[in-house]
């Protein structure tokens, strides 16, 4: 991909530089001091590779932001984490007995 | 409130917020854990289920441990009555739907929905009479 682009967009110059060269000419028409191969890379490849960073940084800013998250089959390393718990949860887990004469279900994914 | 890496701002308050509701809707105390249940699960549960003291008998604990991909939902003997077995079967059948598609706190949210659901109000004699 890196190095299609810049090629991609030297090829496109190369082939078009009969169409520019000063061979038709017209009445009137003004066809300025022509491009240095600096500002000619500078339009065909630097604009393009400009364009996709900014497009690159957009995409991955965002999706790095998100955090990690849990996905199915990966290791899980995320910190535990109790809603509605006692409020000195380590204490009160390690002085607690299982409870019975309850009930519930169990499943597995 | 616990605020950890793996749930988003807005993930913790839809979790509870689905508690409030689950616990408005019921009557029960609602509790979960996210996080190891180390090798055996059910023990680990409800041990966890009496942590919660005093009011672990009308408590509803739901439990998942991500890694080990096992849930665990423990009613207390006053909850039971409550919420049966078979309605807790369906609310871990619920979660496990979202929670098999990656969805920790989706699968979190529409399980205590389908608990709050299917928990039944016992007929109280004299008090249940409009």
């Amino acid at each position: 991909m890196t190095t299609f682009v810049p090629m991609s967009a030297l090829l496109v110059t190369v082939l078009a530089s009969p169409a520019f060269a000063a061979q038709h000419r017209y009445e009137g028409d003004d066809p300025g001091p022509g491009l240095t191969a600096v500002e000619t890379l500078g339009l065909f490849v630097g604009i393009p590779a400009l364009v996709i960073a900014v497009v690159y940084v957009l995409v991955f800013v965002g999706t790095g932001s998100r955090g990690p998250r849990y996905r199915p089959g990966v290791a899980w390393r995320g910190a535990a984490q109790w809603w509605g718990g006692p409020v000195d949860a380590e204490r009160a887990v390690q002085s607690a007995q299982p409870t019975h004469g309850g009930g519930g279900a169990r499943a597995h994914w | 409130m616990p605020t950890g890496d793996v749930f988003t701002e807005r993930q913790a308050q839809d979790v509870e917020r689905a508690i409030a509701g689950a616990e408005t809707d019921t009557g029960l105390h609602f509790s979960v854990y996210v996080g190891p249940l180390g090798t055996s699960t059910r023990e680990k549960a409800l041990t966890l289920h009496g942590a919660l003291g005093d009011q672990a008998a009308r408590s509803v604990l739901v439990a998942v441990d991500p890694g080990l991909r096992q849930t665990e939902i423990i009613t207390g003997a006053d909850a039971k009555r409550f919420l049966d077995d078979h309605a807790a079967a369906l609310g871990a059948l619920a979660m496990t739907t979202q929670l098999s598609a990656g969805d920790l706190a989706g699968g979190l949210v529409n399980g205590l929905r389908t608990l709050a659901e299917h928990a039944r109000h016992p007929q109280t004699l004299h008090l249940d009479q409009p």
